[in-house]
């Protein structure tokens, strides 16, 4: 989901022209042609991809690990230290209070640990980032599936279902579907449902048109003519070819994910206080930024790498699996909005 | 299937996209737990007020009703209130604010500028360096400038607009002084102070946006330079410069074209985040508004015409390619 | 004053019959309480500079002109536009009075005190030349009980005899308890006395209205002026302009000094970058003042740095309290009620605010600057800033108290968030689990105002009164006629005893008497402790170099915007 629907618009819509262009290249000629060997060989030769994989990594390791970590420091995102703060509420100290107890330095007007709550941060960023693209992967080939598979009214549907999304303000969508919400039902999980409910529409644009050529080929036209249900066809026979590319474009679509529960966050509207999102720590730092400038710096940082890392990452692999290696005029689903 | 079918169609469905898209909005928010008529009930207020301001707003109406009312209103306009003092909102009718005392039409009418503003500034200025660095890296390709300018996109992509915004705004505005930091001034007021209010956000929005056309660029530029004609032009003898100009950047920029006219589209409907980090009155800006203040009438309005615009883009986008394709019309692919 | 009517009705709500609720900043819209400074005159009247041209800072998006919906205090952006009845002289030391504006006093009451008599001055006359006559004050209120032009302070809604049923002039009815026996005499007759009426009638409907001129269409962005300013230009969203009224006689007026040539208001602005503008002071800025409050970043960086005298604070306003929900289970009990009081961090709440210069710690109901507060102590109120978290575990477990979670619900804006925070951490180091539920500006209200109230535990808020009474701290937000149905009694207290006591000191005529029955009303209530009174917020404003007579009151803690001037 993006917050400013440049965004949303123009990752492949209901257009025959922009996106569709795109994603064909990799869903109808990449996967299928690239071997599973080429692809780790020439992932291996881009460097810049592979960095983007081992911080990515890293970034999952922390955030696995962050309650381990941060016990092991001594240190908490919700215990107030009033005295790590002077007058004003500004941290005491220069570079924000960094100091031995504070790695990070501390939060204003809190005191509370900054190194914490980026660490803790991470769980946030990913969970969302990762849930979200689960969600919409799964939507996305679920509709994308049926709608190629038996194409017609189906399709139609399928079709209108994603014109209607486009046309929706997700952000405003996003803070009515909180408010509606029952109190109880869990912030993070609500934020992981919409930003993937707003996000299929790209990746079943794909599955459609894969699903529509692989219809077209012999194998799937034999199995029905051998009586196999619909069912068997599509989970068995036509699911198993689409894997390669719903996993690349998971991994280009996180991204994105986490982009938008940064900038829900950063606009107040995403997970709850006093649970840590990055994107939180940035709006409010903002305002610090003269008083305060190392506030901004390790937050900012944290979220930039980890779009940076996955951005890197993703792009390699569409490389990779374009033969043509001229890179893909898809467009991506940006990190956070515009 | 004929061109003025293909045509009748793609518009049904813009219709179609519309009509739900504002029910959605409406249901969604009467749904909402908070009642509107409270903002127009008063200090202090009374039950019997508050039914007196929900009954003139029409929420004591079904979702259904208040939805029709509004669909009406956008061919046939409104009048709400009665005789002596009622309120007109002439056709299109997107509505009436009540909160604001206007009608939603004439409220988007007076934002719409500046997002034009924001949105068109902003689009032509990363066309051009978005276009430029990819044409350039696609030549180079493979060289050390290339790279550089990947990555650059990249890292262009990954960073959040609103945070180089807002550091755009501390360096240049605050710490340099070189450029106002907030607000509007209309083109018609001033040119010159309009086009140096907006110089900032243009810069941040073009430079981050830059990012993905100069990727789509690149890659249609190498498409284009490794296809035959374009051999066949190099193996004539036309210089090198001739060739990428007027053979393959000139091809390779119908794609670029086509997500430029969807981009623009989107950001016509107002870019929420870019408005609200400049101080920016735009469309934007006044759906945060309406949000804010749970004015759903302005609510409704503003996102029908924010998908109308998108919607139109698209549509317009589509109509192009059925004419010049006539496969698109057809249902299949471009290529 | 309220710059747009969204933001102007969004204090309001909270204000069930006399107050206020002062809300701090909101993160995704404007914020309203900055724009509702108020004041009126003071002695240096005729002295000040002329000339200029002030520019405003707001974050509201729009400025509602109309009277009828607009819920600005006496004399704040619409007050520079629209004359009242009377307007509010702020003095030198603080204090705030009634004065008369287009009457020649500030009311003669009946022997009964249920009617009042105005007379209008000599000489006063509308922006297009035409004399302001009583009945364009009648027409005034009385467009104001139009359905299509609800919104606005209602108090007088509630006073005026057969003002139930009476539904506005639209279709030609007249409101029979205006009287006016001439083109200078308007006469109110009310249900009952009613001894702060002088106060009432310093709202924006009791101003002046041109029938003639009505359209309640575009009367919101232009109104027919009779201040010493017009609307000469609106650019919607984005600024609008007031230049002089060449039919406003200075003789008449001791409420504005009217220095300024022209005045500009910068709509939408978000108030970080205002602060910092009026912090960099450069070019037309020196010449602006901010109507929004300075949030507590920049004001960290301006008490480092030189625009430190330019900045102005407010003295202790508006009460910031926590609300219990007093119906909520296990909050009935009353030691489980004193315990939340201990623990919590009123310390970590006022950081969260911005520190020292946001506010004093409060203990009591009745705010400082009222007349008749008593400081006391009832073991509770008075503790240490940072709490007492031994004893609140104390009263805990001889209260048996479950240990399930508390919903503090609260204003999704990040101010209140933080602020939550605090009182979240507070609470926990006793041992009790808070769940904060961010909601939405409205969406709050209605969970605290409207329903049965079991949607929450605790709540922030915060209030400040209409008007400088001891009446407006305690009636709206204690009396258990405020619970639910809109009423701001967030705690939904409920004690005879309590309404009683409130009963009898609004009827007092007598003020010593009365400001000890409020002082009587205050001990007790608080002896139960339905709320627990966190600070008495200071607002700080900003304003650029050459902008002179900025000056805060006691009451209400907003500039006065009628006497600033720039300087040459």
């Amino acid at each position: 989901m993006s917050l400013d629907r440049s965004d949303e618009l123009v990752a492949p819509t209901s257009s025959a022209a922009s996106g569709a262009v795109a994603d064909s290249a990799v869903a109808d000629s990449a996967v299928a042609a690239v071997g599973r060997v080429s692809l780790w060989r020439r992932l291996a030769r881009d460097r810049f991809a592979l960095v983007g994989a081992v911080v990515a990594v890293a970034y999952a390791l922390v955030a696995l690990a962050a309650p381990l970590i941060t016990r092991a420091l001594g240190v908490d995102p919700y215990t107030y230290d009033l005295d790590a703060l002077g007058p004003t509420g500004a941290p005491a100290g220069p570079l924000g209070g960094i100091s031995a107890e504070h790695w990070f330095g501390v939060e204003p007007l809190t005191g509370r640990d900054l190194f914490a709550i980026v660490v803790m941060g991470s769980r946030t960023s990913l969970l969302v980032g990762l849930g979200a693209t689960v969600v919409s992967m799964l939507v996305g080939t679920v509709l994308g599936l049926v709608a190629g598979y038996f194409g017609g009214w189906v399709d139609w549907v399928v079709a209108r279902l994603v014109d209607v999304l486009i046309g929706l303000p997700a952000l405003v969508f996003m803070i009515a579907v909180g408010a509606v919400a029952p109190e109880w039902f869990p912030r993070l999980l609500l934020l992981v449902l919409v930003i993937g409910l707003f996000g299929w529409s790209s990746i079943a644009r794909v599955v459609r048109g894969q699903v529509m050529a692989l219809r077209a080929s012999g194998f799937v036209r034999a199995s029905q003519a051998l009586g196999a249900s619909h069912a068997h066809v599509l989970f068995r026979q036509v699911l198993p070819n689409l894997a390669s590319t719903v996993v690349v474009f998971a991994t280009i679509s996180i991204p994105g994910a986490i982009g938008s529960e940064a900038a829900l966050s950063f606009l107040g509207v995403g997970v709850p206080p006093p649970t840590p999102s990055w994107g939180r720590s940035i709006g409010d730092a903002v305002t610090w930024f003269s008083v305060d400038p190392v506030y901004l710096l390790f937050p900012g940082l944290a979220l930039f790498g980890v779009t940076l890392a996955f951005n890197a990452f993703g792009d390699g692999l569409r490389d990779a699996l374009d033969p043509r290696g001229g890179g893909s005029n898809r467009r991506r689903r940006r990190g956070g909005a515009r | 299937m004929t061109l003025v079918k293909f045509l009748a169609t793609r518009l049904a469905t813009l219709v179609f996209v519309l009509l739900t898209v504002s029910f959605l909005t409406y249901a969604l928010f009467v749904l909402l737990p908070a009642d509107p008529a409270q903002l127009a009930c008063g200090r202090p207020c009374t039950p019997e007020r508050l039914e007196t301001a929900r009954a003139f707003m029409g929420l004591d109406r079904s979702v259904v009703e208040q939805w029709w009312e509004f669909v009406r209103g956008v061919f046939t306009g409104r009048t709400f209130g009665s005789a002596g003092a009622s309120i007109d909102c002439p056709r299109p009718c997107l509505g009436y604010s009540f909160a604001r005392n206007a009608p939603v039409t004439e409220l988007i009418a007076g934002r719409f500028g500046v997002t034009a503003s924001l949105a068109i500034g902003a689009a032509v200025l990363w066309l051009v360096v978005g276009v430029g660095a990819g044409a350039v890296a696609a030549v180079r390709r493979g060289t050390a400038l290339d790279r550089g300018l990947m990555i650059g996109a990249i890292t262009g992509v990954s960073a959040p607009s609103y945070l180089v915004g807002l550091l755009g705004i501390l360096l240049f505005g605050f710490t340099l002084d070189m450029v106002p930091v907030s607000g509007y001034v209309p083109f018609a007021q001033s040119p010159v102070d309009w086009a140096w209010h907006l110089v900032l956000p243009w810069s941040v929005l073009a430079l981050l946006s830059a990012a993905v056309y100069t990727r789509l660029t690149r890659s249609q530029m190498l498409e284009e330079l490794g296809s035959p004609y374009v051999r066949t032009a190099r193996a004539k003898g036309i210089t090198e410069r001739r060739v990428v100009t007027r053979h393959a950047l000139r091809n390779a920029a119908i794609p670029v074209v086509t997500l430029f006219a969807l981009d623009l589209g989107a950001l016509l409907g107002g870019t929420v985040i870019t408005e609200r980090v400049f101080s920016m009155p735009g469309v934007g800006a006044l759906l945060m508004e309406a949000v804010g203040a749970t004015d759903v009438p302005l609510l409704v309005g503003v996102t029908v015409f924010t998908a109308a615009i998108v919607v139109i883009a698209n549509l317009a986008v589509d109509v192009v390619y059925g004419v010049l394709d006539p496969r698109v019309r057809r249902g299949g692919r471009t290529r | 004053m309220n710059l747009a009517p969204r933001t102007t009705r969004r204090p309001a709500r909270r204000v069930a019959v006399a107050g206020i609720a002062v809300a701090a900043t909101l993160a995704l819209t404007a914020c309203n309480a900055n724009s509702r400074p108020g004041a009126a005159s003071s002695d240096e009247a005729t002295a000040v500079q002329q000339g200029g041209e002030l520019r405003i800072l707001t974050a509201s998006p729009a400025i509602n002109w109309d009277p009828a919906t607009s819920q600005n205090l006496a004399i704040t952006t619409l007050g520079l536009v629209e004359r009242r009845l009377t307007a509010w002289q702020t003095n030198a030391d603080g204090t705030t009075e009634v004065v008369p504006d287009l009457a020649t006093d500030t009311g003669t009451p009946s022997d009964d005190g249920a009617s009042w008599t105005y007379t209008l001055k000599d000489g006063l006359k509308f922006e297009d030349g035409t004399p302001i006559t009583s009945a364009d004050v009648k027409y005034s209120v009385e467009r104001s009980f139009a359905p299509e032009l609800s919104g606005g302070l209602s108090y007088h809604k509630n006073l005026l005899e057969g003002a139930d049923e009476y539904g506005g002039p639209y279709q030609g009815d007249e409101l029979d308890s205006i009287e006016t026996p001439d083109d200078k005499t308007i006469v109110f007759h009310l249900d009952s006395a009613y001894g702060d009426w002088p106060w009432i009638v310093s709202m924006p409907a009791f101003g002046a209205v041109p029938e003639a001129k009505d359209d309640i269409q575009t009367y919101t962005t232009q109104p027919v002026a009779t201040g010493p300013y017009r609307v000469a230009d609106t650019v919607e969203g984005t600024s609008v302009t007031l230049e002089r009224n060449p039919e406003w006689d200075p003789a008449t007026d001791d409420a504005r000094t009217a220095g300024p040539d022209s005045v500009v208001f910068e709509l939408s602005q978000d108030e970080t970058v205002v602060a910092q503008r009026l912090i960099a002071d450069s070019g037309t800025d020196a010449s602006a003042f901010g109507a929004t409050f300075v949030p507590p970043a920049q004001l960290a960086q301006v008490q480092q740095g030189p625009a430190k005298d330019r900045l102005v604070t407010s003295g202790p306003g508006a009460l910031a309290y926590l609300a219990i929900n007093t119906e909520a289970d296990g909050l009935d009990d009353l030691d489980v009620r004193k315990a939340i009081s201990l623990a919590v961090d009123k310390n970590a709440y006022r950081v969260a605010s911005g520190g020292e210069i946001a506010g004093d710690f409060a203990t009591t109901l009745v705010t400082p600057g009222i007349p008749g507060r008593e400081e006391y102590s009832n073991g509770v109120n008075d503790v240490a800033p940072e709490g007492d978290v031994e004893q609140a575990e104390k009263l805990l477990d001889d209260a048996g108290w479950s240990g399930r979670e508390l919903r503090l619900v609260v204003e999704d804006d990040a101010p209140t968030l933080a602020k939550a925070q605090a009182i979240q951490q507070g609470l926990e180091r006793a041992g009790l689990k808070v769940k904060i539920v961010p909601q939405a500006e409205d969406v709050w209200t209605e969970t605290v105002t409207q329903g049965d109230g079991s949607k929450y535990d605790l709540t922030l808020s915060s209030w400040q009164p209409d008007f400088p009474s001891a009446n407006g701290n305690i009636q709206p937000l204690f009396h258990s006629s405020q619970v639910g149905d809109g009423g701001y009694n967030l705690a939904r207290y409920s004690n005879p005893d309590a309404d009683d006591l409130i009963d009898r000191a609004t009827e007092e005529t007598d003020v010593d008497a009365a400001a000890s029955l409020w002082v009587e009303a205050d001990q007790l209530i608080l002896g139960d402790a339905p709320v627990v009174p966190l600070i008495y917020t200071k607002n700080s404003f900003l304003h650029g170099s050459k902008v002179e007579n900025f000056r805060i009151p006691d009451f209400p803690a907003y500039p006065n915007y009628l006497q600033v001037s720039l300087a040459p």
